[in-house]
């Protein structure tokens, strides 16, 4: 009897294992036919997509104000233009794309995603991201595109993968100018001036720059902002591989940072400062400056009001030409679409939609002019001061580099995010950083 | 039924369902990270066959020898804390002469249970440079000695690991509490008749017959010390610069936020075989040492 029962134990075992192999190749066949008939009849689908209600999975970053407004604005023009197509969000991991790398490995990338430069690169080559170029003339995308965007929507190799909203943001040097009063400390427009003006906070005990250098990609900027003035292209050109961090700018940036670091220009454990403990030192009159995006204009605003306002970053004596490189800038990323999408050109065309839409919300809803595309709405309440301060300098502007998340090469991305971090602290060496960076640099140009 | 299982055929049957899971979720992988580890491989293309290449930059990269070298003081410090502090609460508890043994043991254990992500929130706030508890507790002591605890490079893997050690600890108590319960009263009476003070019992009887216990703590403390990752990616994220950084946190590092999955697999290749290493040190160590529990 045992027998028998350990029997139909084995048999029930292996029947129910190929019982679920079988459903997932009667699955995957039923997604091959499926695929198949997609390819055969474009036509027919394109007709469909017309008419049927068509879900299509997004991947989008939808975490904060100044995501979640216009995504929910998108998605609301999207219902009235699109009433057949749903749809369904992904949010985006703050995880090195390592979700949308898994989702391409495996076959499983969402119709429509967000990408940056380094993953175009990486999806380019492995056949993962459509090319946009036919889309983005038919779409009429490219007609509304500013001049000043191209760097952003054309790939180096001249194609375009993505549909960019956001324009040339810019690495902003804030400062809170009641404390600047307070103390009788002028804006510092030269090194020497904000060395005085370090000293002063100090003997103060204000702060003199908050900094969230927890996370990379601001230390990176603070580096950026430092090699802009001696190099106006700051780190972008040892990206392109063009040059080394031994090279004469890059050594007295290196050099510059650590004197800022030894002079007190940020707080104590600043490398394990998130943004939010950074900022409210910033908004509650703890520290007299602040390093962040051009984004932070609305934050800023609403907590110091009028008191809130950008510098240009100081200048270095000798190199007055560079006053006016700024870090920061575009790069290639946006909304990106899954070429292996059962409905490409519907994706392609929700993609570049949406693309303008947020363009149109982050313009009204979110008092931002800085943007891929020209759009034809009003602002829902009038531009911050900064914002209006920053449009009319922008003629001014002769250069921008790169944010970290803009870096072409991923190899360089993780060392001067990593170094430029160790640089924070009070015993690493400019010449530690240097030999750091460029065994990298050597390793790219291999 | 005794016939039945000397069925080889049986047999095989099964352990077959057994080993197709374990082939294929760890035998597989472990496999395919030697496979990889000898390609120039981004994780989406077919990848380049290098031969060593790997090998040899992963052995000329300072940061490899900062990851092992993060990933030895880890193991240390969590296993000489973990063990120390879970023996000595361990026969603490078992004593019937200590009051309230039931609390002290659940309360032990509570850590253990608890997320990682919310421990090392916890020890964040701890850590905190100007409101941190344990600054502050050195102010109201007196002491000048406040620290930026996870943001000096050669401080902070000591901060972290005792994070991982204070949650952990909870763990080796109850297995070696467990282990100390298992041992007959009668050889401590024994040892009693023989004059052992409680002291002598414990280094004598109790300690040598938790062999196999301190075995397996030790084989969990140490491997988890070399692979640690979740504490340094919650708390400092491998910094200030590549300070925090153990093997794991650089395997992470290359192939997820590098591109370069090949490397990434490299350094988890020679992780897998520091593990194996511990593991058959330890292994030796406690084989050429004859305890109690081998006299018998």
């Amino acid at each position: 009897m045992k027998k028998i029962l350990a029997l139909l134990l084995i048999l029930a075992l292996s029947i129910s294992m190929f019982a679920a192999c079988s459903s997932d190749n009667n699955a995957n066949e039923a997604a091959n036919t499926t695929s198949e008939a997609a390819n055969t009849s474009t036509e027919e689908a394109k007709e469909d997509d017309k008419e049927e209600q068509i879900t299509l999975r997004i991947y989008a970053q939808y975490s904060d104000d100044d995501t979640k407004v216009p995504y929910d604005y998108a998605v609301a023009e999207l219902a009235k233009a699109y009433p057949n197509v749903t749809l369904e969000l992904d949010i985006q991991a703050q995880d090195d794309g390592q979700k949308l790398q898994t989702y391409a490995a495996t076959g499983n990338l969402p119709d429509i995603f967000q990408v940056g430069s380094t993953q175009i690169e990486t999806f380019k080559e492995s056949g993962n991201i459509l090319v946009l170029d036919d889309y983005a003339k038919s779409t009429g995308f490219l007609d509304k595109a500013h001049p000043s965007a191209e760097n952003i929507i054309y790939n180096a190799d001249g194609h375009i993968y993505a549909f960019p909203y956001a324009g040339n943001e810019l690495v902003m040097w804030y400062y809170n100018k009641a404390i600047f009063e307070e103390y009788g400390v002028e804006v510092p427009e030269t090194y020497e001036e904000l060395l005085e003006a370090i000293k002063v906070f100090n003997e103060n005990d204000i702060i003199p720059m908050s900094i969230f250098a927890k996370e990379k990609w601001i230390t990176t900027a603070m580096y950026d902002v430092l090699a802009t003035r001696f190099a106006p292209e700051g780190i972008t050109k040892l990206d392109a591989g063009m040059g080394k961090a031994s090279e004469d700018a890059y050594v007295k940036a290196a050099e510059t940072m650590q004197e800022l670091v030894e002079a007190g220009m940020f707080p104590q454990g600043a490398t394990n400062l998130n943004y939010d403990q950074a900022a409210s030192l910033f908004y509650e009159g703890k520290a007299a400056m602040f390093l962040n995006g051009q984004w932070e204009i609305e934050g800023s605003t609403d907590k110091l009001g009028e008191n809130a306002d950008w510098m240009w970053y100081p200048v270095m004596p000798g190199y007055e030409a560079n006053k006016f490189a700024l870090s920061g800038g575009g790069a290639p990323g946006g909304y990106a679409v899954n070429p292996n999408s059962e409905h490409v050109d519907l994706a392609a065309e929700v993609a570049a939609f949406i693309s303008e839409k947020y363009c149109e919300a982050k313009y009204m809803k979110r008092s931002n002019p800085i943007l891929a595309l020209e759009v034809n709405v009003q602002p829902e309440k009038p531009f911050p001061a900064m914002m209006e301060k920053l449009a009319n300098e922008m003629g001014n502007i002769t250069s921008t580099t790169k944010f970290a998340w803009g870096l072409t090469n991923p190899q360089f991305k993780v060392a001067i995010e990593d170094q430029s971090q160790f640089l924070m602290t009070p015993d690493y060496t400019p010449e530690q950083f240097i030999e750091e960076l460029d065994k990298v640099i050597d390793r790219m140009n291999k | 039924m005794k016939k039945f299982f000397g069925n080889k055929w049986a047999i095989a049957a099964f352990t077959l369902p057994a080993l197709i899971l374990f082939t294929v979720m760890v035998f597989y992988p472990i496999v395919q990270v030697f496979y990889r580890s000898f390609f120039d491989w981004n994780g989406l293309t077919a990848g380049t066959f290098i031969g060593f290449d790997n090998f040899v930059r992963l052995f000329d990269d300072s940061v490899f020898k900062v990851a092992n070298w993060n990933g030895v003081k880890f193991a240390a410090l969590i296993t000489i804390f973990q063990m120390t502090m879970a023996t000595i609460l361990a026969l603490a508890v078992s004593n019937a002469r200590i009051e309230g043994r039931n609390f002290f043991r659940v309360a032990y254990f509570i850590p253990v249970v608890l997320s990682v992500t919310v421990v090392c929130q916890l020890w964040l706030s701890i850590y905190n440079a100007d409101t941190g508890l344990l600054n502050k507790l050195f102010e109201v002591m007196g002491l000048e000695y406040r620290q930026n605890w996870l943001t000096d490079g050669s401080k902070a893997i000591y901060a972290i690991a005792f994070v991982n050690a204070w949650q952990w600890m909870g763990y080796q108590f109850a297995l070696i509490l467990a282990g100390v319960k298992s041992i007959p009263q009668s050889y401590y009476e024994a040892a009693q008749i023989d004059g052992c003070t409680p002291m002598q019992a414990h280094t004598k009887v109790t300690i040598p017959l938790l062999k196999e216990t301190y075995k397996f703590c030790l084989v969990i403390s140490v491997t988890g010390g070399i692979k640690a990752f979740t504490e340094m990616f919650i708390m400092t994220s491998g910094g200030p610069g590549t300070s925090t950084y153990t093997l794991t946190y650089m395997m992470y590092s290359s192939a997820f936020r590098a591109g370069e999955f090949g490397y990434g697999l490299t350094a988890a290749a020679v992780l897998v075989l520091e593990c194996l290493a511990a593991i058959l040190v330890i292994n030796f160590i406690f084989k050429s040492e004859k305890g109690v529990g081998d006299l018998k």
